[in-house]
């Protein structure tokens, strides 16, 4: 079901923008689950591409340009666009600014202020209202955290991941929590850790609760979707000062935040999960003559559980982006310690701020995909013994020294904790038998409730277990500061960062940004709409032009062509270096084994940590912010590429070697094209992932729209952060679709 | 709720405190089990009553917090916002230290960048007061406070004490010793000389100076250099922290540099940098002059202010000038400690300055 479901989600193309921010996890899932449908087409493929005398990769053998069989049409037409467009930069550079009298009469910020300020007038009081229901559980959550002793906080998470994840991830979050008090950062965690349970409880709440009546009311469902993309793609810096005024500032207003910056998720795929039950159910479910409540309750939602479970996922992790930005309006909790870390150059502190964001964001993440049980194999039998480590290490004495003790810990904790629930429940059956089966059916809910609440008692006696003792504080400051200072002077590596520097300016990003905005405008809206149309829909290219006419209007034109340059090189690294890269670890195991935490921990670093050695390295200019850029965007693309190619089936590689094709010949002909769907989503990714950093980079220098929308939060002035970020809205809603044009052609182009 | 508040504050203190003296938990530990000797330290038995004593609260409050809102024993909470800066936290975390010890009120510090965001929330009344604001820098202070022509929603609190300096700055290996690149760069007129030792990649011919980081606080580097005829091009970094990263990482590297600055700030602690000199202020002939100097001040809600008195008397009355401020900045920027002890260490020693800021 949950395949199936997350199958039509991956490839159903009115959902644009979804996976923004999305944990590395679902991603994978999502493609698996996308592709696996499709394994006999693509087998009964593979052999007829072999079969056919000359290997055409790509599908499509007629077109009006073709070479030796290869279908040409699109190289050509780009290439004849790109000489096309040089011939014309020639001739006109700079010569068509946007008309002034335009812009001048366009004054779209100043009316969003007047507007600002009439809504300030008339929506304050019911704003601050709300606040206060959020305000509420924030403030008790965060104070009752505070006073918990640390072990019992420890175990109220250790004990649920033992129960719903085993002992991996039990051992994960047990690490995770520790590493909190080791860095000193115990308090600050639990500000954040409320701060994100209470966000999360409402926003999740909230979205099913849209997501229910979007799936079932089309004109609201079309009504919400435009307004679930722009609140996903537009910077948070543009309303967070507006934020301060409406709720105030503190952990209240940073929560009213997360709940808005992280809702779309949840309704799209709580909408998608009971809009996607198969109609045969549906119809059964009619059949029983059951109405239609009873039909969203008892049917539609029972089975959209696993989608909707995936979307208060996407939620926790979207929150969790925005809780280290939420220092903006004094949030506090780890974004104030890696805030503070930050303005004094503190990097080691700046880091340890950040991997506790990282363990936070991988065990919501991980906690919350366990809990949900979605992909959970029902029907294979639970491992009978627990592993910590890789089955092929089992002969390895240190790896089971290692593993045998936790092992046998972790049966005598079942089978204890079996007992304990029989003996209390054979009893209560005679008394509520109702209670009795549930808890019967948990056997870890009961001994883990008594574990906590002895471990309460207990901590209350012992200093050590109630505040973090300091003998298990482990300060990594210092060797991070170390080693980044060995690098900033080290003459070799910055000339390696420097050469990067200089090649990506002086041949990428220089020459791109000065051909777009040396274009005449209406030369560059006509070709992007055209590009548009080609790849999409007319009417999408329509509408895309008037996007492109409102900011050029709005005096945006040139600042946006820098946007789109800066994001282009971007994502042209990106894909230069990623794909490569994501092959290599298709291939190897040992390198994707080293990968992937690195790319994990890429991927939920708060990019804030990361911007001060990038600088370091790489200097003060807007290379350093293209730079982190592809930091920030790679991950997809390699991963994409390295699940794409081993989703293959096994066979593919059977069948094109018995048709004597060696490894490299297997891989360009056959695998790479059949894998190009997936290398596209992460085209997709990058591209999306790319124009979210764009908000920002502008602390190190970046330029561009996200230069405009930091420097209105810096001045208070909304009107010209909304316009920017409308922009940034736009160009990501654009190149988002076009991409997915692309993915599109390409799996039909594949018969997929 | 309040109650709660100050509970889990008071066991965060303690508990910062005890577990570093572990000999303390053992002691403890072998007179619950009746082992060995009950201390080494006669006078340790009151010391672990004390923890006992945290403990207890610790496990009260919880038991308040999950049934009901305790009453409030503070006279009230100051909601204040804390500089992102050093030099401008520190001195916050003095009058925090003084408030929470001599007026009986609880300080709620909420850390965020300075600017208009938070400005707003002292105008509206989510933070009572802010500390250390720069004139120069402030586009809220001709809006909004008396004496620089706004309208009263912010209320000055006498001046700071600081007195801040702006300028070009260039590192002083640059213009002393043997091998010094730009032995006579002294005052704006010898920029132009060294334009050369600034070129970057992105400035082509010019010199790159590194301006102020936001366009928002208004410096006009660009117009500077325009009006006085250098043939430099201002950069902006985006964030202060992006400005000083680019300063530091190519002190370390030694490599010419000029950038705005401002004194008195850790930059100058981490940072030997010599000032280059600009023409003189002058309002008329702005921006191709230096800065005015910034006489800092402090500034409150205006209700908060009229509610309390007292602390609005005490603030006004506090002031740290420069050189009473640089000892802490280095204390906890180069030093690497804590904030809060150095302000109890300063407020252990300077009892008399600041027990005269007190209201009478």
């Amino acid at each position: 079901m949950a395949s199936s479901l997350a199958g039509s989600f991956a490839c159903n193309c009115k959902i644009p923008l979804h996976r923004r921010d999305e944990s590395v996890r679902s991603q994978q899932r999502l493609l698996k689950s996308a592709i696996a449908p499709y394994h006999a087409v693509v087998l009964a493929k593979v052999k007829r591409l072999i079969n056919s005398t000359n290997v055409t990769p790509i599908a499509l053998r007629q077109g009006l340009f073709s070479y030796r069989g290869y279908n040409l049409t699109i190289p050509v037409y780009i290439a004849l666009g790109l000489l096309l467009s040089v011939a014309l930069y020639s001739v006109t550079a700079n010569r068509f600014p946007f008309p002034q009298q335009i812009i001048d009469g366009f004054a779209f910020a100043d009316w969003v202020n007047d507007g600002r300020s009439w809504l300030e007038d008339n929506l304050k009081t019911y704003t601050r209202a709300i606040a206060e229901v959020v305000k509420v559980p924030l403030e008790w959550l965060e104070e009752t955290l505070w006073v918990l002793p640390w072990t019992v906080v420890l175990l109220l998470l250790v004990i649920p991941a033992l129960a719903y994840g085993g002992l991996k991830l039990g051992l994960l979050t047990f690490f995770g929590v520790l590493f909190w008090g080791m860095v000193d950062m115990w308090y600050e965690a639990m500000s954040t850790l409320s701060l994100m349970t209470v966000s999360v409880a409402f926003s999740a709440l909230l979205g099913v609760i849209l997501g229910i009546i979007a799936s079932q009311s089309d004109r609201f469902e079309s009504l919400i979707k435009p307004v679930l993309d722009t609140m996903q793609t537009m910077p948070a810096f543009v309303y967070l000062i507006p934020a301060i005024f409406f709720f105030g500032v503190g952990a209240t207003p940073a929560a009213m935040a997360i709940i808005i910056y992280a809702l779309p998720p949840a309704v799209r795929l709580t909408n998608l999960g009971i809009r996607q039950v198969p109609a045969s159910m549906v119809e059964a479910a009619q059949s029983f003559g059951s109405s239609r409540l009873q039909m969203l309750f008892k049917v539609k939602l029972p089975q959209a559980l696993p989608s909707i479970m995936l979307g208060v996922n996407q939620c926790i992790m979207m929150g969790l982006g925005l809780a280290v930005l939420a220092v903006f309006i004094g949030g506090g909790g780890l974004g104030e310690q890696i805030w503070k870390a930050l303005t004094r150059l503190k990097v080691g502190w700046a880091f340890e701020g950040g991997i506790s964001i990282v363990f936070m964001a991988i065990i919501f993440d991980r906690l919350s995909y366990a809990i949900s049980g979605v992909g959970k194999d029902k029907t294979r039998q639970p491992d009978t013994r627990f592993r910590l480590l890789p089955q092929k290490w089992d002969q390895n004495s240190v790896a089971r020294s290692l593993e045998r003790p936790l092992d046998s810990l972790c049966q005598l904790y079942h089978s204890a904790a079996g007992k304990l629930t029989g003996s209390i429940t054979t009893p209560l059956h005679f008394v509520i038998p109702g209670l009795a089966a549930a808890l019967q059916k948990r056997p870890l809910f009961l001994p883990g409730i008594l574990i906590i609440v002895i471990t309460y008692f207990v901590a209350s006696q012992f200093n050590w277990m109630s505040s973090f003792p300091a003998w298990l504080e482990l300060s990594l400051r210092d060797p991070i500061d170390y080693a980044i200072d060995w690098l900033t002077v080290n003459p070799t590596f910055i000339g390696i960062t420097q050469g990067i520097r200089s090649t990506v300016f002086l041949y990428l990003l220089n020459p791109l940004d000065s051909f777009l905005s040396g274009l005449p405008w209406w030369y560059v809206m006509a070709m992007l709409g055209l590009i548009v149309w080609k790849s999409t829909t007319l009417r999408f290219a329509i509408t895309t032009t008037a996007f492109l006419l409102f900011l050029a209007a709005a005096g945006l034109w040139e600042i946006s062509m820098f946007t789109l340059a800066g994001t282009s090189v971007s994502v042209l690294i990106c894909m230069l270096f990623g794909v490569p890269l994501g092959i290599v670890a298709a291939y190897s195991k040992p390198v994707d084994a080293v990968l992937r935490p690195i790319l994990d921990a890429m991927q939920t670093l708060p990019a804030f940590v990361y911007l001060i050695p990038a600088l370091f390295f790489f200097g003060g200019n807007k290379t350093t912010a293209v730079i982190a850029t592809v930091i920030y965007a790679i991950p997809p693309v390699i991963r994409l590429t390295t699940l794409g190619l081993k989703q293959l089936p096994a066979e593919v590689n059977e069948v094109a070697g018995s048709f004597g094709s060696g490894t490299l010949q297997t891989l360009f002909k056959v695998k790479l094209p059949m894998a190009s769907p997936s290398i596209m989503l992460g085209l997709n990714q990058a591209v999306v992932f790319a124009l979210a950093m764009q908000a920002i980079t502008p602390l190190v220098a970046g330029l561009g729209l996200g230069k405009e929308v930091y420097n209105a939060m810096n001045s208070a002035d909304l009107g010209q952060g909304l316009t920017a970020g409308i922009g940034i809205v736009l160009l990501t809603i654009m190149l988002d679709r076009l991409t997915q044009g692309w993915t599109r052609n390409q799996r039909r182009a594949l018969g997929l | 709720m309040v109650y709660c508040f100050m509970a889990s504050e008071s066991n965060r203190s303690e508990s910062n405190v005890t577990p570093r003296n572990a000999h303390l938990i053992y002691a403890w530990a072998s007179d619950w089990y009746s082992v060995g000797e009950v201390s080494k330290e006669p006078n340790n038995r009151e010391e672990i009553m004390q923890f006992k004593q945290v403990t207890t609260t610790a496990a009260g409050a919880l038991a308040l917090c999950l049934t009901t809102a305790g009453p409030t024993q503070a006279a009230g909470i100051l909601n204040s916002a804390v500089n992102d800066w050093t030099g401008g936290a520190v001195m916050c975390e003095i009058v925090h230290q003084i408030v929470e010890k001599e007026m009986d009120f609880k300080v709620k510090r909420i850390v965020m960048p300075s600017g208009p965001g938070r400005d707003e929330a002292i105008k509206s009344g989510d933070l009572d007061y802010g500390c250390e604001l720069w004139p120069s820098y402030s586009t809220s202070n001709t809006q909004y406070v008396e004496e620089f022509g706004g309208d009263g929603s912010i209320v000055k609190l006498g001046d700071s004490g600081v007195v801040g300096v702006s300028s070009y700055y260039v590192p002083r290996y640059m213009v002393e010793g043997d091998d010094a690149l730009a032995p006579d760069l002294k005052t704006w007129e010898d920029m132009n000389q060294y334009a050369d030792l600034f070129k970057t990649l992105e400035t082509g011919d010019k010199g790159r100076l590194l301006g102020c980081p936001a366009a928002s606080w208004q410096c006009e580097d660009s117009k500077r250099m325009e009006m006085l005829g250098l043939n430099y091009e201002a950069v902006e970094l985006g964030s202060e922290a992006a400005h000083w990263a680019e300063m530091q990482a190519a002190y370390k590297r030694q490599e010419p540099f000029i950038a705005y600055a401002w004194e008195p700030h850790w930059i100058h602690a981490a940072l030997d940098l010599v000032a280059v000199e600009l023409p003189e202020h002058s309002a008329d002939q702005w921006p191709a002059t230096g800065w005015a100097l910034d006489v800092t001040y402090n500034y409150g809600n205006p209700e908060f202010v009229e509610k309390n008195p007292d602390i609005a008397e005490l603030i006004t009355n506090f002031e740290l000038t420069n050189d009473m401020q640089a000892p802490l900045i280095l204390a906890i920027d180069v030093d690497g400690r804590d904030m809060e002890d150095v302000a109890s260490e300063w407020l252990d020693e300077n009892e008399d300055t600041w027990k005269a800021w007190l209201p009478k």
